[in-house]
């Protein structure tokens, strides 16, 4: 019988204050093999890893059930504990009395407890069962494809090259730079955003391990962490010419494919209908390329400027509901830029709360140091576009001033757009990277893990991932880069050995397992003259989709095998 | 002095143990680089170890942090000094920085200490917690904190009054007070700076009464009484001990500030103050929450869905600048505020004020730098020279800052910025090579 410990965490009240771990505790110490069970405050804290190791030692366990958080959070964190007890850390079992029992029935304690201590059982009886696992070593391709040429993906592909291993660049478009590459002044700078692209991008370009593909698209990626293979198709350079295909091999892959501007639908603040009416890349654009003294727009001296924020963001459920977080500080640099630049320039900004967070915040006062006026909206009732005749006429409600309504008149209509998701998202679905509510690509943790996604060795960087400015979006390549960087450069990889074994004696080929794998990881092959299924074994992610679909029940998930869980739902029913 | 000096050599040096300079280091030392992490604190995690939950997500700070912290603590590449100051760092070549450290004595063998507690019940000195915001009192010998990285017994030797009753009870003879100040040379190859920030000081802002008025706290001290490991076990107003119910906060205090010589906006209080409005109103549902504000700056991911939860959930948010705050006879606080949307000057009675106090600059690293050489901006932030390339750089090169050295950040950009930080002086370690 093997010798069971199990810990039962308050989670700092987290758990504690909805399960009484105390009762939780005192249901399971006269299980069968447990010969320790105690509670603690935070079972993760260094102190309480400590105890467990020398408590490992001391009463001889060979077996450990942390009852705590999901095992997204802490799975790994215990394993590794009882690693160092000497342990085989694949036989460490944990229980979620978190967001399973205390946090889903904050509102019935005893159920709570109740659920908790099945919980807890349950994993005492996978206990019994776990047996020692061995984590499979792969060679790492020690070369990282860049995918997206903006500014994110270039600092990616340079900081990668610096620490010398090979990158390969990949854009789809016949250039790099993405959007930075169309901008002029930046805010907090001095420099243009061309030249700033220009710098980063003459910086790699001549580099023996950079290759840039520029008008290539990856079409297919197979393979896993370590080992990648992707199919790139690169347009015709000139007209006649054959398109190219080649496929290359890479450790890991950054995802920078950044994002779209909000285009305002027609109509809405009168965008297309009205021409007086403009988005935020237009106005940045004709401030950025326009000379003489005068702003000039479709043959027409600009005076009266009014800006409408937030069109396209902080919508209600089912619109965008985030804040696209540049665009106040971008519209403001922009206005003070145009007051600069050209003579007699009046800027009224009708906004629903400045964002200009951190040292952006200089900007906004210098531009109400400079006589801007600033008015604002409630979101139920927006600004109306009207005509008098000759010019465009604005009406807002201002809240700055007890709801009074002003109108102005209206030379220029800026709509401060914000940012979006790529529309074509088609290399989001081809490496099944998730997305958030707001359909920008998710990371697994916004603070532990910030740049990586489900799929192992896959990084995002920029603002596929969500809203940001050009040195947010570097601080996010840079790390990206580093954590993929981390995956190749000691050339070979552990990976879990949980993953789906076929019992080629029951294995009667019917392919259900290969519609219900999500990864790709199951193949028809003949052995032995039969037609049965094989699970290449550094694509399986040990998902257990696979199993139970299998007629013949031939498939068993390795650390989960029928007998584990047989004897868990026994406890459970 | 220098005479005294242990010379130690490691490939970086990171200067502050927070969730900054801890992300760096770790991922600094999992590419084989041998760091050294100088942290002035008795416990490394820096603020974000003391916190409740945190925005967005409301993750428990304390269940993200730990583990970090012990993984850090534990790294085979990882050396760290608490209660240390690096009091100067020169650059000798491209490759050489040679910085002094300062270690200060804990008169605790760490190793052998069980953070059994038994001198700190025998201790006879209380003194005002810092690390809870003075909301109750510690031991001159005493845990930091319960969570804290080392977690064992420290000595407060500037209140200590060398009675012995600590070492006496001491059942692994831990205590030694004939442990002194060791002073360090190191060689570095890379220098990161992660020395974080400070709070605004609201004494600095006479009229909002803090300390005068007992029931007017900071968020800090908001922070200590939500988080798990809370002082009072409940939420309590520290004038009298009352359960609050109609609570309120004040926003921008000590930023957008000019008079307070601080006209930054510090980015991360209207979100704080939006969670810990949602935790009190989970944990005190009968209260009422009242947010004043100038603006709400909900800007990162998530978090403008997390303001409109937070009003969904019933926290008032009133848009106007507090200008005083008075209290009655009965502890309770008359706000003094220009209600905008009305444009007329109003009161509101409150049972507890909680000032949102802003974030400022690390004033102890102003000078660690020879000759002025490290650039600082005009609110004495570490200077990115860089910012649009690389947003780590700084005026020297080979040294990097992450973090909230360069300015007001949240959590998750402070953990970008130490991602980008690490891998610029990763890509520098490498370039500099010396075969």
């Amino acid at each position: 019988m093997k010798r069971l410990g199990v810990y039962i965490c308050h989670c700092g009240g987290n758990i504690s204050d909805y399960v009484d771990v105390e009762e939780v505790r005192k249901a399971v110490e006269h299980e069968e093999g447990v010969v320790l069970a105690k509670t603690t405050m935070f079972a993760c804290s260094d102190s309480n890893q400590n105890d467990m190791v020398s408590d490992i030692k001391k009463h001889k366990l060979d077996g450990v059930v942390v009852a705590s958080c999901s095992p997204k959070l802490h799975l790994v964190t215990f394993r590794n504990v009882t690693e160092r007890g000497d342990l085989n850390k694949y036989t460490y079992v944990h229980a979620n009395i978190r967001e399973q029992a205390s946090w889903a029935h904050s509102d019935d304690k005893q159920g709570a407890t109740g659920k908790a201590i099945h919980l807890v059982k349950a994993a005492i009886a996978k206990s019994r069962y776990a047996e020692p696992l061995y984590p499979n070593q792969i060679e790492a391709e020690k070369t990282i494809a860049v995918i997206g040429a903006g500014i994110a993906g270039l600092k990616a592909a340079a900081s990668i090259s610096d620490k010398n291993i090979n990158v390969i660049l990949i854009e789809k478009e016949n250039r790099v730079g993405g959007h930075a590459a169309e901008l002029g002044d930046l805010f907090m700078s001095d420099e243009k955003g061309y030249d700033l692209v220009n710098r980063v991008y003459n910086d790699i370009v001549q580099r023996e391990n950079v290759t840039i593909l520029t008008g290539s698209e990856v079409i297919s990626s197979k393979g896993s962490i370590g080992d990648f293979t992707l199919k790139i198709r690169k347009r015709p350079q000139n007209a006649g010419d054959p398109v190219e295909t080649m496929e290359i091999k890479v450790g890991s892959m950054v995802v920078a494919t950044g994002f779209e501007s909000y285009i305002p639908k027609e109509g809405e603040f009168d965008y297309v209908v009205n021409e007086n009416v403009i988005a935020l890349p237009e106005f940045k654009l004709l401030v950025d390329k326009s000379t003489g003294d005068r702003l000039i727009y479709k043959g027409k001296t600009i005076k009266n400027i009014v800006y409408i924020y937030c069109v396209g963001s902080r919508q209600n459920e089912g619109g965008n509901t985030y804040c696209s977080r540049f665009c106040c500080t971008s519209v403001i640099h922009t206005s003070i830029e145009a007051k600069k630049k050209f003579k007699n320039i009046y800027n009224i900004h009708l906004n629903r709360g400045i964002r200009t967070y951190g040292k952006q915040e200089l900007l906004y006062a210098e531009s109400l140091k400079m006589g801007d006026i600033y008015l604002q909206f409630d979101q139920t009732t927006p600004p109306e576009i009207t005509s008098n005749g000759k010019n465009s006429i604005v009406t807002v409600t201002d809240i700055l001033s007890e709801g009074k309504k002003m109108s102005v008149e209206a030379d220029l209509i800026v709509l401060v757009t914000g940012m979006v998701p790529r529309s074509d998202q088609s290399v989001g679905t081809m490496l099944k990277i998730p997305k958030g509510r707001d359909k920008f690509y998710n990371e697994v943790h916004i603070k532990l893990r910030p740049v990586e996604t489900v799929i192992d060795g896959i990084t995002i960087a920029g603002a596929c991932q969500g809203p940001k400015n050009i040195s947010e979006s570097v601080n996010s390549a840079l790390s990206a880069a580093t954590k993929s960087f981390s995956y190749v450069s000691k050339g070979t990889l552990e990976t879990e050995p949980i993953i789906a074994v076929i019992n080629e004696d029951s294995c009667s080929w019917c392919g259900k397992c290969l519609e219900a794998c999500p990864f790709d990881a199951i193949e028809k092959r003949n052995v032995n003259s039969r037609e049965i299924a094989v699970v290449n074994s550094s694509v399986c992610k040990g998902c257990g989709m696979c199993a139970p679909v299998c007629p013949p029940d031939a498939i068993n998930l390795i650390g989960y095998r029928n007998e584990e869980i047989i004897s868990m739902i026994d406890v459970l029913a | 002095m220098s005479s005294e000096n242990k010379t130690i050599k490691f490939d970086a040096l990171i200067v502050g143990a927070g969730i900054a300079g801890g992300e760096a280091a770790l991922n600094l030392a999992n590419s084989g680089y041998k760091v050294l992490l100088v942290e002035k604190e008795r416990s490394i995690g820096g603020k974000m170890i003391l916190l409740s939950k945190v925005f967005p997500t409301l993750d428990c700070s304390a269940c993200i942090t730990t583990p970090k912290v012990s993984e850090i603590a534990r790294h085979k590449n990882i050396t760290i000094f608490t209660e240390s100051e690096v009091t100067d760092i020169s650059k000798t070549a491209d490759n050489d920085f040679i910085a002094h450290i300062t270690k200060k004595p804990r008169y605790v063998h760490v190793e052998d200490c069980t953070a059994c507690q038994l001198c700190e019940k025998a201790c006879p000195v209380s003194v005002r917690d810092q690390y809870q915001y003075g909301l109750i009192g510690r031991k001159a010998a005493f845990i930091p904190f319960s969570i804290a990285n080392p977690k064992a017994a420290a000595i407060d030797i500037e209140n200590c009054t060398l009675c012995g009753a600590c070492e006496k009870v001491c059942p692994t003879s831990c205590i030694d007070f004939t442990m002194e100040t060791e002073y360090f040379e190191l060689h570095a190859k890379t220098v990161i700076m992660a020395s974080g920030f400070s709070l605004f000081d609201p004494l600095e802002i006479p009229r909002y009464g803090y300390e005068r008025y007992k029931n007017v706290i900071t968020s800090m001290q908001m922070e200590r009484e939500i988080a798990p490991t809370r002082p009072y076990n409940t939420i309590l107003r520290p004038g009298d001990g009352k359960v609050p119910d109609k609570i309120a906060y004040v926003l921008c205090v000590g930023s957008r500030d000019q008079t307070v010589g601080n006209p930054i906006c510090s980015q991360i209080c209207c979100m704080y103050s939006i969670k810990q409005a949602q935790l009190l109103m989970g944990a005190l549902p009968m209260a009422d929450v009242t947010i004043y504000y100038i603006n709400i700056r909900s800007f990162g991911k998530g978090f403008e869905e997390f303001y409109q939860q937070a009003k969904g959930m019933g926290v008032n948010f009133v848009k106007g600048k507090v200008g005083k705050i008075s209290e009655l006879e009965n502890g309770n606080l008359i706000l003094r505020y220009e209600d905008i949307s009305e444009g007329v000057v109003k009161e509101a009675e409150h049972d507890m004020v909680v000032l949102s106090v802003g974030a400022k600059s690390n004033p102890s690293v102003a000078n660690i730098f020879q000759e002025g050489r490290l650039k600082f901006d005009p609110y004495n932030f570490i200077a990115q020279s860089d910012l649009m390339g690389s947003p780590s750089k700084t005026s020297i090169e080979g040294v990097f800052v992450a973090g909230t050295a360069t300015g007001p950040m949240d959590i998750p950009d402070s953990i970008l910025s130490a991602g980008s930080a690490s891998s610029d002086a990763i890509s520098y370690l490498i370039q500099h090579e010396t075969v």
